[in-house]
């Protein structure tokens, strides 16, 4: 554990910036948090705005109770059938184009429970100029229409009207045709068979048909006056489907169920209300003044559709397809709320109204988000009207669009989003960019300072070069490398120097001991045969080689470069060599044994004789007396092998290892004339060569080898060379 | 008459003891501690042979100065380094400005007081020669030596030898086939301290500079541990 914690050593600098780095992500976490906040309040803002106004206008009606009772029932037991104030004039043509009304809203739904099946009947009512308008929708599978032979009017498809007149009777009118001939509405017989006037038809109601993919539209119009004060009125379609026996197959009725009076109530709004409310209205928002029992009494403005034809290959609108799928996310993240996008409100929507109208109809103000659709988020508002008495005699509502700041909620995020994310990219780009150079750099300059220092310890370079110019922290630190290896290299120079410098310094006292001791000697006779003037001079003469020594093998390096180097047989100098030996140290015995061949190699011959010196100097002083020395030349592929081998004491562990260095000597201490220079000559000399020198224990363990190895000489023309190669 | 000798030297102990040693044979001294005092002796009187050191004082290269100086009034004048500065450079730069000899320090007076003996005598050699007169000269196949006037040619050509070049040339081709070794050599310098890279050294000096002549030249060879060969 320990040795594991031990070598643990924390992350690259790559790695750390990239950490820091993520904590950029809290931007758009702060972000996100910031526009949910803006949205917070300005709906809060806007919920207030429209309770005050919705405030103000109730105030407006406090107390005037009686604006709300010109309807003459005010029971439960008719069902209301609010009419639509219509602001231009219309034609009676079958279509609602000219309504000017949302027919997704405004259609009261008759028949089956989900309005889609066959005789369905879809209704809305309007009013202008004491005209009641119509305009109902149909579901009809198979149109049958009237068949101009039969006498009976109910044989075919046909819309039709019961109202209370005037007199207190009920009216009964029928509108039959086709779409191709213009609808007739006749006043009808008890039995809805015949026409009650002798087939004359009823002119103050007109009415259109037009068919549709799916069923009819009718459109028609009658008179209010037409309708009696208490405005009972019922509207129900009659379906026939079977062209031929043209029997009845289903009546839908607008009418009320049996157990409440035949008739509906025909809503009309106040006209007083109405007058006070129109003024009040303001663009983007809709006014709604409801009686005590949530009709609505006046209305007016309307919350405009947003303009939903955005072109879809805008910009913005690519954008809100990235923002889109990260919303909900970012929206758990930071709230911790799961995101509830405005189509799972919707449904929530109708139910909210009416508990907001409710709410407002108890006494308590409101102020509601309602979701209308996906595009359409509204603010409803509602404010109690209070009576003279001190209850509730209605209440106003104020439905205004907040799209405006859905719009801006929406707009600042993806903008949060894209500029968080395009942030984040650069940063990260950034960042990544900014660790690679660093690290690039640092390992740069971690190369050239190991590089500056050989295996040696040398040093190879007196500065650094890369790095040197950089302002920052890593330009300090090479800087200061830089520095340690001018100072390294001063010293440095100073070492390499002083051999010489103390060779020139030495030199010259020399001199004057030497010159002395001559001129002592000519001048006194008597001391020219003393010992003493003879064991001075030798001591002359060794410091004398001693200095030499010290200074050739500092100024090695330096003589080396200015060798020229040729291409020589190394077979035949080491072979005359070793012969040479014999003669020059007759007390020991030397073997050559060479591969027969001449081995070429680019050298300089006498710097490869000094070396064989030092190698058989070695060899000399440490062989087993009358023990040969061998020397041995091998060829490899692009190599020769120089092994110089004498029988005697072994190299320890450490003396194999530093037994080429400078001033190291495994001698024994006696040894006065050895500094250790000599085998580090030899490899100073080899590694000119670009060979590499060892020295290893024979296998057998009775003595040592030194080993040098050089490389072959590349030979220029193969042809006139190869006899010579051939022999290898 | 006495020859006269001059002697450049800054440190006062060794001028006064090859003072001393060059007195005792014979020679008239002159003794100067700076180059200055040395261009004012000279102005009054050019010696017959002059020693000089490199440094002096201050001046790094005082004495390769006075040498120009010299030459360019005495081109015959026999100049010798005697200094401690033996690098390859000064060597080089030593002989290129026409001096006959450069020695490293430390010296022996008596192979001093034998170079100046035989200096002076090679130049009264020289002198003499300008009358056509051959006493002691050596042929070796192309190769001439002038023992008196220590000159050196090759085909009949020149070679710029120095003193001690000469002198192990001659040692080399005394016995031609045989080879010489690296003692021997040695010995030739009539250096006190002599390594076999003095030796190759100078031979290899040697060998460039007949070469410059006849490229062809292949009659030095190295008897790898051992010394030289002169081969026919």
């Amino acid at each position: 554990m320990k040795k594991w914690l031990a070598r643990l050593r924390g992350p690259r600098i790559g790695t750390k910036l990239a950490l820091l780095g993520s904590l950029l992500l809290i931007v758009p976490f702060f972000s996100y948090r910031q526009v949910i906040e803006m949205e917070r309040l300005l709906l809060e803002g806007q919920r207030n705005t429209q309770l005050l106004k919705a405030k103000g206008i109730a105030t407006l009606f406090n107390g005037r109770e009686n604006l709300f009772n010109d309807l003459p029932v005010t029971t439960s037991e008719y069902e209301p059938l609010f009419v639509q104030p219509l602001a231009g004039a219309i034609r009676i043509d079958g279509r609602a184009d000219d309504w000017g009304l949302d027919l997704s809203r405004s259609l009261m739904t008759f028949g089956s429970a989900d309005g889609n099946q066959d005789a369905d009947v879809r209704m809305v009512l309007g009013e202008r100029k004491g005209q009641l308008y119509g305009f109902v929708r149909v579901i009809d599978d198979r149109r049958v229409f009237r068949d101009e032979k039969v006498l009976r009017l109910d044989k075919s498809d046909q819309l039709r009207i019961s109202f209370i007149r005037n007199d207190g009777e009920d009216g009964r009118i029928a509108f039959v045709g086709s779409p191709q001939s213009a609808l007739t509405g006749y006043a009808m017989d008890e039995s809805w068979r015949f026409a009650a006037q002798a087939g004359t038809p009823e002119p103050r109601a007109q009415a259109a048909m037009v068919e549709t993919a799916d069923g009819l539209e009718f459109e028609f119009r009658l008179p209010l006056e037409m309708l009696g004060s208490q405005r009972h009125f019922g509207v129900s379609f009659v379906d026939v489907d079977d062209p031929d026996s043209r029997e009845i197959t289903r009546i839908t009725h607008t009418l009320p169920t049996s157990d409440k009076a035949g008739f509906d109530l025909v809503v009309l709004q106040s006209p007083e209300v109405r007058r006070i409310v129109d003024g009040l209205g303001y663009a983007g928002a809709r006014i709604l003044v409801l009686d005590e029992r949530g009709r609505v009494r006046a209305e007016t403005g309307s919350t405009p559709v947003p303009d939903v034809a955005i072109n879809p290959t805008s910009y913005r609108d690519r954008l809100r397809s990235l923002v889109d799928p990260v919303r909900p996310i970012l929206h758990f993240i930071t709230t911790g709320e799961r995101y509830d996008a405005g189509a799972a409100l919707f449904s929530k929507s109708e139910r909210e109204a009416r508990e907001v109208i409710e709410s407002a109809l108890q006494g308590k103000p409101i102020a509601r988000r309602r979701v209308l659709s996906e595009e359409q988020t509204i603010i409803m508002a509602a404010h109690p009207i209070t009576s003279s008495t001190g209850g509730i005699a209605g209440s106003v509502v104020i439905e205004e669009n907040i799209d405006t700041i859905i719009d801006f909620q929406r707009s600042s995020l993806e903008q949060v989003v894209f500029v968080s994310v395009t942030s984040l990219l650069l940063m990260v780009l950034a960042l990544i960019a900014y660790a690679a150079r660093l690290a690039w750099r640092i390992r740069n300059l971690r190369r050239e300072a190991s590089k500056a220092i050989d295996v040696y310890g040398r040093l190879r370079t007196p500065s650094l070069r890369s790095e040197m110019a950089a302002g920052d922290e890593i330009g300090d630190l090479a800087r200061s490398v830089s520095g340690m290896l001018s100072k390294l290299h001063q010293h440095n120079t100073f070492l390499e120097n002083m051999p010489r410098t103390l060779r020139h310094e030495i030199n010259n006292p020399l001199n004057i001991l030497s010159t002395s001791l001559d001129n002592m000697s000519s001048e006194l006779p008597g001391v020219a045969g003393s010992k003493y003037l003879d064991s001075a001079r030798r001591g002359v003469l060794r410091i004398g080689s001693i200095v030499q020594n010290l200074a050739d093998a500092a100024n090695l390096d330096e003589a080396l470069q200015s060798e020229e180097m040729e291409i020589i047989d190394i077979a035949e100098l080491l072979q005359s060599y070793v012969a040479n030996c014999s003669i020059s140290h007759p007390q020991c015995t030397f073997v050559f044994k060479g591969p027969g061949c001449p081995v070429y190699a680019e050298a300089a011959d006498y710097r490869i004789e000094q070396m064989m010196d030092k190698i058989i100097d070695n060899a000399i002083d440490f062989h087993r007396a009358n023990s040969p020395i061998k020397v041995q030349l091998d060829m490899h592929r692009d190599s020769l092998q120089i092994t110089v081998a004498n029988r005697g004491p072994i190299l320890s562990p450490k003396a194999e290892r530093t037994l080429f260095d400078s001033m190291v000597s495994h001698r024994a201490q006696d040894n006065r004339l050895h500094f250790g220079l000599g085998l580090y000559v030899v490899r100073v000399i080899v590694e000119h060569h670009r060979g590499y020198v060892r020295a290893m224990n024979l296998v057998d363990g009775s003595g040592v080898a030194i080993m040098v190895q050089l490389p072959l000489a590349v030979m220029e023309s193969a042809s006139t060379e190869q006899p010579r190669v051939a022999a290898l | 008459m006495a020859k006269t000798i001059a002697i450049v030297e800054d440190d006062p102990d060794q001028r006064a003891n090859y003072s001393d040693a060059i007195t005792s044979k014979g020679y008239r001294v002159q003794a100067y501690k700076s180059r200055e005092e040395a261009l004012t002796g000279f102005d009054r009187d050019l010696p017959d042979l002059v020693i000089l050191d490199i440094i002096l004082g201050e001046e790094v290269d005082a004495g390769f100065q006075l040498c120009r100086d010299l030459l360019s009034r005495a081109p015959q004048l026999p100049v010798i380094f005697l200094t401690e500065r033996i690098n390859e450079i000064d060597k080089i730069s030593g002989l290129r400005l026409g001096a006959w000899d450069y020695l490293p320090k430390p010296i022996s007076l008596d192979y001093l007081a034998e170079r100046i003996s035989s200096l002076l005598r090679i130049n009264q050699a020289r002198q003499e020669q300008q009358g056509e007169h051959a006493a002691n000269i050596r042929k070796v196949g192309d190769l001439t030596l002038d023992q008196d006037a220590l000159l050196a040619a090759w085909k009949g050509k020149r070679i710029d030898l120095s003193g001690t070049e000469f002198r192990m040339l001659a040692k080399l081709v005394r016995n031609p086939g045989h080879a010489v070794n690296y003692e021997t050599l040695m010995n030739a310098t009539m250096q006190s301290l002599v390594t076999n890279n003095t030796i190759n050294t100078h031979m290899r000096n040697i060998r460039k500079k007949i070469e410059k002549i006849d490229p062809e030249f292949a009659h030095i060879k190295s008897e790898y541990g051992f010394g030289y060969r002169w081969v026919e």
